[in-house]
């Protein structure tokens, strides 16, 4: 990994507008900040190295290593990454009914690892108003009021710095793609601190096509006159072309043409679709909207599934092949588009002399995925 | 008491110009003195402010100078002699009431003492309010050194009585604020009634109306006045020459520049061959004195300050005096021998001079210069310009700052008049981004503010002083109101007009003479205008910060005022709230995660950077106590422990 710090973190990603918010930089230091969906720097900081860098997502990640670090196996292209079983699931009667995007998974497997103090908190993304609003949970009731997808970007991992820094530790974490690979360079200790210790000891992630800008979802939402409390999101699967959101007041589409616009520049190359540094992922099933599909990556994610379904927080069956296969299909699509996008920016194994890459993977990965 | 008002005829006192300024105006018996402060004028109110009571007199700090010249006319009116005195830009606020006073003629002797800052070292412009007499057509007189601060200011005053006219003294701040010795004059005792007269034929200057119609007429009195005036100075006595009878070359100089022009004849060693025309009248000029002198010589060179008004007056005069004196070569600002900006010095004028004998001139011989340079380069400490330790705008600015670069909307602030005024550099995070006049960042913050039709996005946010939002922040602010302008106001309101001295202003229970005065109370006011208003205070700025945003994220006009006492305040006496110290083991110094966050950013004078321990330090001698260190150190190390 090569280290940088504040002001070529300026440079390669707010300054291509490439911040996708998630959080990774901010409250590590008092140099970032993040405020309505938003991250801001507030001072120059002059070191020559920098968590902030080494963090962040869309900043020289070096994919082999950090593949390496977490999984074991380098960066080999798979679609839907490392990963030891496929299932479709859905919560079970032990998890109480909220608001679920899907099949209650994610709420099941936290509530599980919080009544089971497998993990001291859960960092998840709740709601003030119509922005997102990342906090720590210590109890499966809190963490039900986070419950539903918030459809914009948001600075989760601000909160597991801000927590960590005062000594928070096996926090668990609900991530998007780009959040669980900012975990997982953090896990490394990139900048050797000597005091480190990892702080997160569980991530869930979610599968994301993309986020949206939050502050532009707020503008958006007001220009079409969405008014009320927003209870969920959602993209249905094509051909439908639309946006659904569901408010307190009814439920409202808005043509996908114009959500499209709002998606952050950084979304276009994440190579991620189903968060493949997690210890599970959890997204949609294809048709299916009661169910989740669930994809165990780690010891650590079985273990935890395992025990959500024998104390009855969750419910898995299995998953159909086609619905593998088309996860599969759609996911080497993104890595592919992403990719190629990186490398038409010119990010993608930028050769030293020419600057600084967003990414670098292996020559092998780049023949799989075929930008 | 101080001898400003003890002193007794013939005892030869030390007195700052400024308050020699204020003994001429014990001497001309002047009842009614009024200002707004403003360097370097402030210290003339505030010494007859401290005598006032004494004196008999009334001296108040008006609300701004258009008030302060208002109030000072309304003792002329009524037979009593009286001074109105501000900074130089205060005679652009005054002068749309000086236009028709003029006019309109004056009855008890009256002076304007401007006190202009070439070089603008305590302002931010170089504006001169010489060009004011021209425009207003009234007599201009400048002192040339401390003696005549005192005694040309009671002559003034016969002078403004004689002609029933207004009459300019301006002072520089060399003058205003170098100190000299000062032979005292007679303070007389007496009474002085004021009656206003207007019952009389509205054309009698004495017993009528006082209006400035009609106006043609009055226009050619004012200018008969003016005249009147111009012979008066024909035999002032402060007009002086020292020189051999026919000079080489004749320097013309007045005011400050008086004493540069004698140092630097001195400098060039040529007694015999300059002559040295002092004028104390410098508006309108006696034409028969200047006459006298041009036949003396070919070569006149004119050292005055800033622009060439003396210059180009007596041009005029030379071309119209051309038949009778001859062609003259004139050297000064125009020719370039003088600079056009900045203040002068005796190096300047000297070198000038030279030019001109033919002679060459150098301060230092070069290799000092170089050897000055280099050392005051390597050895001095950067002192940056910044805020006291202490200081609340620090704190505020603080607050401004990183909510508006939170909010990351490009949101900017409009600048205003006080010391947070240098909130534009780094001591305030740079936050202004535009500056001028006394109440203009509201102003030009409430234009700002409806350019949203235009696409303007970015959120507009105004700070203003307590004293400044009295003075001209008011009608800014009820502008954005009724025009609904999407602007926050942020009121800096430190209990005092911090920047000159802590004089008081509108919102304080004091007057200038020490009585008790009403204290206007800025949030009623701001809420009775219409305003959504919210008070916090900047050392706690989490709050301050939760606040701001809340107000930045609403439409309208929204006012937060910062409320935090000046850390030089003399209520505060010096008392430190807190004890602050640095926990070395915990303090991350240059580690990722603060690298020094206190010393390198915040940058308040009592922190310091301990360069072998890697730790910040707190320098205990300056430390004001304030606690604000505590509240922003991102480890914790910097803690505070009240003081009993």
């Amino acid at each position: 990994m090569k280290l940088f710090a504040q002001t070529q973190l300026l440079e390669d990603v707010q300054g291509k507008g490439l911040c996708v918010g998630c959080g990774a930089c901010v409250d590590l230091c008092p140099y970032f900040t993040t405020y309505r969906g938003k991250t801001a720097m507030l001072f120059p900081c002059d070191r020559e190295t920098g968590r902030c860098f080494a963090y962040c997502p869309k900043a020289e990640v070096d994919y082999d290593e950090v593949y390496k670090a977490r999984t074991g196996r380098a960066f080999d292209g798979t679609p839907i990454g490392p990963h030891l079983e496929t299932y479709k699931a859905k919560a079970g009667e032990k998890t109480a009914e909220c608001t679920f995007q899907c099949g209650g998974t994610v709420t099941a497997l936290i509530s599980c690892a919080l009544d089971n103090k497998m993990i001291s908190g859960a960092v998840l993304t709740d709601s003030e108003g119509r922005m997102p609003k990342p906090r720590l949970v210590r109890t499966s009731e809190q963490a039900r009021d986070c419950a539903g997808s918030k459809y914009s970007a948001s600075p989760t991992l601000s909160v597991v710095n801000q927590e960590a820094k005062r000594g928070v530790r096996n926090m668990g974490v609900v991530a998007t793609p780009c959040q669980a690979l900012a975990i997982s360079q953090m896990k490394m200790n990139p900048t050797d601190k000597p005091d480190f210790e990892d702080p997160v000891s569980l991530v869930i992630g979610l599968f994301c096509t993309w986020a949206l800008d939050a502050r532009k979802l707020e503008a958006l939402l007001a220009e079409k006159g969405i008014e009320g409390k927003i209870i969920k999101a959602d993209v249905p699967p094509p051909p439908a072309e639309v946006f659904v959101v569901e408010t307190d007041q009814g439920t409202v589409e808005i043509p996908l043409a114009e959500v499209r616009e709002i998606i952050p520049e950084g979304c276009s190359i994440c190579p991620d679709m189903t968060s493949e540094l997690a210890d599970v992922s959890v997204g949609q099933v294809e048709g299916d909207a009661g169910f989740n599909t669930l994809i165990i990556r780690t010891q650590k994610g079985a273990e935890l599934v395992k025990t959500a379904i024998s104390q009855g927080y969750l419910v898995t069956e299995t998953l159909d092949g086609d619905k593998v296969h088309n996860l599969a299909t759609a996911s080497a699509n993104k890595k592919k588009r992403a990719l190629a996008k990186a490398k038409e920016m010119g990010l993608l194994n930028t050769p030293d002399e020419e600057g600084r890459a967003a990414m670098r993977v292996s020559e092998g990965a780049l023949n799989k995925i075929q930008p | 008491m101080s001898q400003l008002y003890e002193g007794k005829k013939g005892e030869k006192v030390l007195f700052m110009g400024n308050q020699a300024i204020a003994r001429g105006a014990l001497e001309a018996g002047v009842s009614v003195a009024a200002g707004y402060p403003g360097t370097p004028s402030s210290e003339i109110i505030e010494n007859l402010a401290d005598v006032s009571k004494d004196a008999n007199m009334y001296v108040e700090w008006s609300t701004n100078e258009k008030i302060a010249v208002e109030v000072a006319a309304a003792a002329s009116f009524a037979g009593l002699r009286s001074i109105c005195v501000m900074k130089q830009n205060g005679v652009n606020v005054a002068s749309d009431f000086l236009l028709h006073l003029v006019l309109s003629g004056t009855r008890g002797g009256m002076v304007l003492i401007p006190c202009d800052d070439p070089g603008a070292l305590s302002s931010i412009n170089e504006g001169e309010a010489r060009q004011f007499a021209r425009l207003l057509e009234i007599p201009l007189v400048e002192a040339g050194d401390f003696q005549e601060a005192k005694d040309m200011l009671k002559w003034a005053f016969e002078l403004s009585e004689e002609i029933q006219n207004l009459v300019m003294f301006r002072s520089v701040t060399r003058l205003s604020h170098a100190s000299g010795s000062v032979e005292l004059g007679e303070i007389p005792q007496t009474e002085p009634k004021a009656q206003f007269n207007y019952k009389g034929f509205i054309l009698d200057p004495v017993e009528g109306p006082v209006v400035s119609v009609p106006v043609e007429y009055r226009h050619g009195l004012q200018q008969e006045k003016l005249k009147k005036a111009e012979a008066l100075f024909e035999e002032s006595p402060f007009n002086t020459y020292a020189g051999p009878e026919n000079p080489e070359v004749l320097v013309i100089t007045s005011s400050g520049a008086t004493l540069y022009s004698r140092e630097a004849i001195h400098l060039c060693n040529a007694k015999d061959k300059v002559g040295l025309l002092k004028l104390g009248t410098t508006f309108p000029l006696p034409t028969k004195l200047i006459a006298k002198h041009l036949k003396t010589t070919d070569k006149i060179l004119v050292v005055e300050e800033v622009l060439p008004f003396m210059e180009e007056n007596l041009k005029v005069l030379a071309q119209e005096l051309a038949p009778e004196v001859g062609q003259k070569t004139f050297y000064g600002k125009r020719s370039g021998n003088i600079p056009q900006t900045g203040e002068l010095n005796p190096d300047l004028v000297a070198a000038a001079l030279a030019g001109i004998l033919g002679q060459t001139y150098a301060p230092q011989d070069q290799e000092y210069q170089t050897k000055a340079a280099q050392q005051a380069f390597f050895n001095a400490p950067v002192r940056d310009l910044t805020f006291c330790p202490g200081c609340p705008h620090r704190a505020s600015f603080w607050s401004i700052h990183n909510v508006l670069a939170a909010d990351n909307r490009d949101g900017f602030v409009c600048g205003d008049i006080g010391c947070y005024s240098m909130a534009f550099l780094p001591c305030g995070f740079s936050s202004l981004k535009t500056l001028h006049a006394m109440g203009s960042g509201t102003g030009v913050a409430s234009g700002f503010g409806k350019l949203g039709q235009f696409g303007l996005d970015q959120p507009v946010v105004s700070v203003c002083g307590d004293s400044t939002f009295f003075h001209s922040g008011m009608p800014a602010l009820v502008n954005a109101i009724h025009h609904k302008s999407d602007i926050t106001m942020v009121i800096l309101d430190n209990s005092g007009t911090g920047m000159t001295g802590f004089q008081s202003h509108p919102g304080l229970p004091v007057d200038a003479q020490g009585n008790e005065s009403p204290a206007l109370d800025i949030p009623t006011i701001c809420r009775a205008l219409g305003a959504t208003v919210e008070v916090c205070d900047p050392f706690y700025p989490h709050k301050t910060q939760q606040t701001f945003h809340k107000l930045l994220e609403m439409p309208g006009v929204k006012v937060l005022i910062m409320r935090q006492i000046c850390a030089l305040s003399p209520e505060k006496k010096g008392k430190k709230q807190y004890e602050m110290s640095v926990d070395e083991t915990i303090c991350m110094g240059e580690n990722c995660g603060c690298n020094k966050l206190c010393t390198r950013v915040f940058r308040c004078p009592g922190l310091r950077w301990d360069e072998e321990k890697k730790t910040a330090t707190i320098d205990e001698v300056i430390c004001a106590g304030c606690g604000m260190c505590a509240a922003i150190c991102p480890s914790g190390a910097i803690t505070r422990k009240e003081v009993a």
